[in-house]
């Protein structure tokens, strides 16, 4: 055979002369592909390489009215005569399929074996060399190379230009060529991708031979006679399943809303938010009180971390949670039924703070008996007697414990502990929760520190709840936390004629709650930031504090920056200093051979049945925190005491938090948050009433965004374009023999409660 | 039966009336019009007419017109319209979908020549132009042709073995305001002749689409089946001419007219009025002893290729008078015909009268003349020059 | 967008029993047209129908002969006579009293340019249609040309280097008409986009409907995108949604925020902007100019813009 070399091509000369005698000529090579795949420049691609070697080519597609991700096919011939067959290739030497869910018996219908199949694949070279032994095989992830490359988009990513690099390393085509071609068709940002493919794709020669020239029969498709237009007046619906044109498919995700992450008492925000919208108070308590044993009390005191990361504040302001989760706890009459354990065991807790409470009522839920060590002469740490009236009434206090009590756990009151206590303990029950909160509080170390009328905040604050103590004239505040807050207004109702609050960091660094600091400042608290006292006069009595300035220094490890005391100072006149700079977090309590590892005791090597719980083992400092810590402990006690799999206690986890971005802030109105409605009075003095009465109503719960938990909003239904979304008895259900995986769905999700993933 | 002196204009429409009015039973009659010399009169005069549960609907151009007709018989109403050279043209694609769809629109055509530059008279090159668009197309040489040709179009069309669209061709002028005695009939006789419209793939309420993509295989079964509906519409036709018969008490004309054929040496072919002339033109030949007979097909779609066969048989002398051309190779008529001939036979072609030029039977004689002088076929005469 | 609005518009009792545009249909993913059917299917409800459609993406939207993909019977016609037919239609509905609606879908190519004509007789003699241009911007079908319909900037496979001249305003064009009924639809704002479409169903004579209707095909987009592209569009101003009673009374629907923000956002999800270096400063007096008409048509004392920067 005359061998010539095609007119008017600058052949990489040195490769060709190999090329030529390699490859059996004429050559045939089919490409199937899907719309928007790119099917027909791959073919086209291939033949300008061969082209670039002097060879005659000819491509063509095989057009028709298809649209993106239906099947196409495209064609290419190569000879070393100028080449007269005009038809398609029914018998191909060379077969790409571009996506390997098209591997079928319609798509290797007249390969025969020993031809070169490569597929665009993310199985195993060797799953499909079991599928395919006679051929010579080629197996390249095309898709994940020129989706990062960024070729095409994320639902139609072109693949054409990635996969040729692997064609040219199977059939030892010059990658000069490749290049040549690519450039002068503008496609040079592809190479790398083609590089890629060719360095990577996996090559497996035939291992079942068999001879040439029996190909893979044709695919019988039995033909309906066409029916006359005159006779056609039926209704035949489509039989074309367009759910194999994706490579994406979408599905229901719940994804973990901010609100639920920030929340230390682990409640499910979203969860009584929406079953409040949907079902009323008494549903959303029951979800509330799955992880709240003290709503009431959250209610009202909870700094409430979840409005802070609240995804609606980017919009109009947060979600007004706290108060809602207070209007549910006075509007629901809901007690939670009791498990039955296989093995009932007893407890002991130690103090009914909130993180004693919240151990000894998860531990009761569960089915467990639990007795609580109490100190006091009444139930509630902290609650009771850290917290002034105004903020959280007696009753309201109550009613939590009520539920708590009629749960039956079992109250033991005026029954301090010291080690021997905690001995006995050990050894009369199943296991020992120690929840017994802070420690002491600090003192300041400063000169006149124990002059009269300087004292702890918080013993002032428990004296206060006996009976109203009266001050007078200026009384001072030392700290930015909540007790200093407490302290201040409290002081503010017990006769002072003036309260200032010193803090040694700015107003927004305080630790307190800054509507409280703010409901602080509107009732006539004066708050001083950027001092420190360092000194208090007077002579036996405290009448005046010694400030000095304070400057920011270097951030610290917190990231907070340093309080820098300077030598500027002044002097301020008072008559009582109350101190609130925090506790300590001693126990006191342990026998000398324990000691604590995992909020767990340990003698020696061994584990023992006591954990610790709530401020005296993390010193959080919240109610909230103090909450979970006690559940998140009963559990794990649980689960060390009962290995048993049912006792099994798993938190849900997610694959990730939901993020304004993921939004669709378009999709709702804007509405400003409702606020709480406060008790206006013309003195606060001797006034311990409730001063903030929550809300008025419920409407607050319709400006939840449900933010990544469906619910059944419809957006998805609405804007499928392929009608491919049904609602079901529990939800929606995506018909995938039909849905072309565009993501609309997924994207106009106004909560992220859809993702895409691929096939 | 009334006899009126009209144009054929108003023939065709008149017909166009009656048979609109006789699907008031039916589904009714619907007309997209559209002005154009010469089929204009015959617009008007549709368009002054009270018509029952019809709607002659008065559009922006013949495109539409046939898209108005289209509309109508898809929803199975009588549709019928009338246009004339560029609006033709204009027309095309809608002539061909209305074809392909297997509507039967039934449609005057006054031939007129195809501009610009621009000329207002008689030329078949217009409607020869939608030739091979599925349509049936008839030629007419008079007046009562015309409308009888128009009310046997909507009974052949709306045939359910036929079903396919229907052009009355008649020439611009020399026929379309040619005025003369028309026999009209009542509206009853019409009613029995033209029973309701029933199109079997109208559109219902049953969804299902007319005119969807389709595949090559679908495409060439379609052709095939619209291929043999038009070859059969020659026998339906015999049918309709039998049934026109019985309650009109007359025939209408034959697919091809035959006339002083038998003994006739010499054969002119020709089609619309040029064929009455020729047939005044045998006359004269016949008393000057020449042996001559006229063929003038009347049905050039679907082509009565076997009847012409056997109307050709023995005639050695073939003069075809083609009222066109296809430029490049000559008579349309000739073309289609010379195949179809005696072995042996002189078949010449003669290209008379387009541009409107008048044909007279001195010229058909000059024709006859002149084709004795051959012993052999030559390329076709162009008339240049009709004096 | 209210999401309550949004929710028992579909699948209830007052949708249509079956999908008006059937599952296995040929359109793309992401396609806008398939958005409008569905919205036009829940507005159609159980109204009786014919639609017809002229060439364009609709045309392979009914698929293969003879299955049917709509659920309505309908005709497909050549490409300027979507008008004319559907005239042929609605006349023998009227003379044979048949409550039926005829509806028109066709694409921006068989509406702004070779359409016109047929369209502008159809509603000059207010035939009895409902005419729904979804509007792709782009002769889709032929992959991608230049149409009247083209936004200045884009390019397409017939202005490789962008389009220089603005959009022809069709909603003008058909309000100038005098008919009776004309509005724009925004498939961002669905409950809308429904009340027109039911508003346009139920009005007698001629009513027009203008979709943009986004091509991830033809506007070089990511196809999860094309309901946001259209929200983006009707938030910065760019396809303002309103409705013109009997050519005179103009209501604007949505209330734009005219944001940069939004403009820009819009132009950058699209690639086919990118070659012309069309940016929000240049799209910005052409979109005040043109709500100053707006504004003043609707009579509405107010600033073209209301958000001043």
């Amino acid at each position: 055979m005359e061998k010539r070399r095609a007119e008017g091509v600058h052949a990489e000369e040195d490769s060709a002369a190999g090329l030529h005698g390699t490859i059996q000529m004429p050559l045939e090579i089919r490409v199937h592909g899907r719309g928007g795949q790119g099917g027909v420049t791959c073919a086209k691609l291939i033949a300008a390489v061969y082209a670039r070697t002097g060879l005659y080519v000819q491509t063509f597609g095989d057009y028709g009215a298809e649209r993106s991700g239906a099947p196409v096919r495209a064609f290419t011939r190569v000879d070393h005569l100028p080449i007269k067959n005009r038809n398609k290739v029914y018998h191909p030497d060379h077969l790409l399929v571009l996506d390997s869910g098209l591997l079928g018996p319609l798509v290797l219908e007249g390969v025969s074996s020993g031809s070169v199949l490569l597929v665009n694949s993310t199985d195993s070279a060797e799953s499909l060399a079991d599928q395919f032994p006679s051929f010579k095989l080629g197996v390249i992830d095309a898709t994940a190379i020129a989706r990062e490359h960024g070729i095409g988009t994320s639902a139609v990513v072109i693949i054409n230009t990635t996969i040729v690099g692997s064609y040219a390393r199977m059939l030892d085509l010059p990658m000069a060529a490749v290049e040549y071609v690519y450039s002068s068709l503008g496609l040079s940002d592809d190479l790398a991708a083609a590089h890629e493919a060719y360095d990577s794709v996996v090559i497996l020669p035939v291992r079942q031979p068999g001879g040439k020239g029996n190909p893979i029969a044709p695919v019988q498709v039995p033909i309906p006679p066409v029916l006359p237009q005159t006779e056609h007046c039926l209704d035949i619906p489509t039989t074309l399943q367009t759910g194999t044109w994706s490579s994406q498919t979408p599905s229901y995700q719940e994804y973990e809303a901010p609100c639920n992450r920030a929340c230390p008492a682990g409640n499910d925000v979203v969860g009584f938010i929406q079953a409040l919208k949907n079902d009323g108070p008494e549903a959303a308590a029951e979800v509330l009180l799955k992880t709240q044993p003290l709503p009431s009390v959250c209610g009202r005191v909870c700094p409430a971390p979840c409005m802070t990361e609240c995804n609606r504040k980017f919009l109009d302001g947060a979600v007004n949670i706290r108060s809602l989760e207070r209007w549910i706890s006075g509007r629901a009459q809901v007690q939670l039924e009791k498990k039955q354990p296989l093995l009932k065991k007893d407890f002991a807790v130690v103090g009914s703070g909130p993180a004693g409470l919240s151990a000894a009522y998860h531990l009761t839920l569960e089915g467990h008996r639990v007795v609580v060590y109490e100190k006091m002469a009444m139930a509630g740490g902290v609650l009771r007697y850290g917290i002034p009236r105004y903020r959280l009434p007696d009753d309201m206090l109550h009613r939590d414990l009520d539920r708590i009590i009629a749960l039956g756990v079992t109250f033991r009151y005026n029954h301090p502990l010291d080690r021997a206590g905690l001995l006995k303990l050990h050894d009369e029950y199943d296991g020992v929760i120690v929840c017994k909160g802070f420690g002491d509080a600090y003192a300041i170390g400063v000169a006149g520190e124990d002059l009269g009328g300087v004292e702890q905040g918080l013993d002032y604050l428990a004296g206060s709840k006996e009976s109203i103590r009266q001050l007078g004239g200026t009384v001072l505040v030392v700290g930015g936390g909540n007790t200093a807050i407490d302290c201040a207004r409290s002081a503010l109702r017990s006769g002072a004629s003036s309260v200032k609050l010193i803090y040694r960091r700015s107003r927004e660094e305080m630790p307190a709650i800054a509507e409280e600091v703010e409901e602080a400042c509107r009732e006539g608290v004066q708050v001083l930031t950027w001092r420190q006292p360092v000194g208090f006069v007077g002579n036996k009595t405290v009448c005046g504090v010694v400030l000095a300035e304070v400057d920011p220094g270097p951030p610290g490890k917190d990231g907070r920056r340093t309080p820098v005391i300077t030598d500027r100072t002044f002097e301020l006149d008072c008559n009582t200093v109350l101190l609130a700079l925090g506790q300590d977090r001693k126990l006191n309590l342990l026998p000398d051979s324990w000691r604590i590892e995992e909020a767990r005791a340990w003698e020696e090597e061994n584990p023992l049945n006591v954990w610790f719980a709530g401020d005296c083992r993390t010193g959080d400092g919240t109610v909230a925190h103090a909450i979970g810590h006690g559940r998140m402990t009963a559990y794990s006690a649980l689960a060390d005491i009962d290995t048993s799999p049912a006792a099994g206690y798993a938190e849900k986890v997610y694959k990730s938090v939901v993020a304004p971005a993921h939004i669709r802030f378009s999709h709702f109105p804007v509405i400003p948050p409702h606020s709480d409605r406060h008790r206006s009075v013309s003195s606060y003095q001797n006034n311990f009433e409730e001063v903030n009465l929550g809300l008025s109503g419920q409407e607050e719960a319709e400006r939840c965004f449900s933010c990544g938990r469906c619910t059944f909003c419809d957006t998805c239904l609405v804007y499928c374009p392929d009608g491919v979304i049904y609602r079901t008895e529990t939800g929606y259900r995506i018909d995938e023999a039909y849905c072309k995986g565009c993501g609309i769905c997924v994207v106009e999700c106004p909560r992220r409660a859809m993702e895409m993933h691929e096939k | 039966m009334p006899v009126e002196l009209i144009s054929a204009n108003q023939a065709a429409a008149l017909s166009a009336t009656l048979a609109g009015r006789a699907n008031r039973t039916g589904r009714g009659f619907c007309s997209g019009v559209y002005p154009i010399t010469p089929a204009t009169e015959c617009m008007e005069y549709l368009c002054a007419q009270e018509i029952e549960k019809s709607r002659v609907v008065r559009v922006e151009s013949e495109h539409s017109a046939m898209g108005v007709c289209i509309g109508g018989a898809a929803t199975g109403a009588r549709t019928f319209t009338t246009t004339s050279s560029n609006g033709l043209a204009y027309m095309a694609e809608n002539c061909i979908t209305a074809a392909s769809l297997r509507l039967p629109v039934v449609m005057v055509v006054a031939n007129r020549t195809m501009g610009p530059p621009w000329n207002i008279w008689a030329d078949h090159g217009d409607s020869l132009m939608m030739r091979d668009s599925g349509w049936i197309q008839f030629y007419c040489a008079d007046n009562q042709e015309v409308f009888d040709t128009v009310l046997c179009a909507f009974r052949l069309a709306e045939d359910p073995q036929v079903l396919t669209p229907f052009m009355i061709c008649m020439d611009g002028f020399t026929l379309s305001h040619t005025i003369a005695q028309t026999k009209v009939p009542e509206q009853k006789e019409v009613d029995r002749f033209l029973p309701p419209t029933s199109i079997p793939h109208q559109l219902g309420r049953i969804p299902h689409a007319l005119g969807q993509i389709e595949l090559s295989s679908q495409v060439a079964a379609h052709r095939a089946q619209h291929h043999n509906a038009l070859l059969g519409a020659e026998k339906v036709y015999k049918t309709v001419q039998d049934s026109f018969e019985q309650i009109f008490n007359r025939r209408p004309a034959e697919p091809v007219v035959a006339y002083r054929l038998e003994d006739a040496e010499t054969v002119i072919i020709s089609m619309g009025t040029i064929g009455a002339t020729a047939e005044q033109a045998v006359d004269k030949l016949r008393q000057q002893g020449v042996k001559a007979g006229s063929l003038r097909v009347r049905m050039f779609r679907p082509f009565p290729a076997d009847r012409l066969r056997s109307l050709l048989r023995g005639k050695m002398f073939v003069a075809v008078i083609d009222r066109d051309i296809s430029l490049g190779f000559g008579g349309i008529l000739w073309g289609e015909l010379r195949g179809l001939a005696e072995p042996g036979a002189v078949v010449q072609n003669y290209i008379a009268g387009i541009g409107g030029g008048d044909v007279r039977p001195g010229h058909i004689r000059d024709i006859v003349a002149e084709l004795k002088h051959r012993s052999v076929s030559a390329a076709p005469v162009i008339m240049e020059e009709l004096l | 967008m209210n999401e309550p609005m949004l929710g028992g518009m579909i699948q209830t009792e007052l949708d249509r029993s079956t999908p008006f545009l059937r599952s296995g249909n040929l359109n793309c993913g992401g396609c806008g047209m398939s958005n409008i059917l569905q919205l036009l299917g829940h507005a159609i409800a159980e109204r009786e129908v014919k639609l017809v459609i002229p060439a364009c993406c609709g045309a392979i939207t009914a698929g293969n002969y003879p299955q049917s993909t709509f659920d309505v019977p309908m005709i497909l016609t050549t490409f300027a006579s979507a008008a004319s037919v559907a005239t042929g239609i609605a006349s023998v509905a009227r003379l044979n009293n048949e409550d039926t609606r005829v509806i028109c879908l066709a694409g921006d190519g068989g509406t702004y340019d070779i359409g016109l004509a047929t369209l502008s007789a159809a509603a000059e003699r207010d035939e009895n249609i409902l005419y729904i241009c979804y509007d792709n911007e782009i002769y889709g079908n032929t992959g991608g040309q230049r149409s009247s319909a083209t936004p200045a900037g884009a390019s397409t496979m017939s202005t490789p280097k962008g389009k220089k001249e603005i959009k022809k305003d069709i909603v003008a064009i058909m309000a100038a008409h005098r008919i009776p009924y004309a509005a724009t639809v925004s498939l961002a704002h669905a409950d809308d986009g429904l009340r027109k479409m039911r508003k346009a169903l139920d009005t007698s004579g001629f009513r027009f409907l203008h979709i943009l209707s986004p091509c991830p095909t033809g506007w070089k987009s990511e196809p999860a995108m094309g309901i946001e592209l259209v929200r983006l569009a009707v938030r910065s101003g760019l396809f303002p949604v309103y409705e013109v009673f009997h050519g005179d009374r103009y209501v604007i629907n949505v209330e734009p925020d005219f944001s940069d923000e939004a403009l820009g956002m819009y132009l950058s999800l699209q690639r086919r902007f990118r070659k012309s270096g069309m940016t929000e400063a240049t799209l910005r007096p052409e979109i005040d100019r043109y709500w100053h008409g707006l504004r003043s048509l609707s009579g509405r004392i107010v600033p073209a813009r209301r958000f001043m920067e």
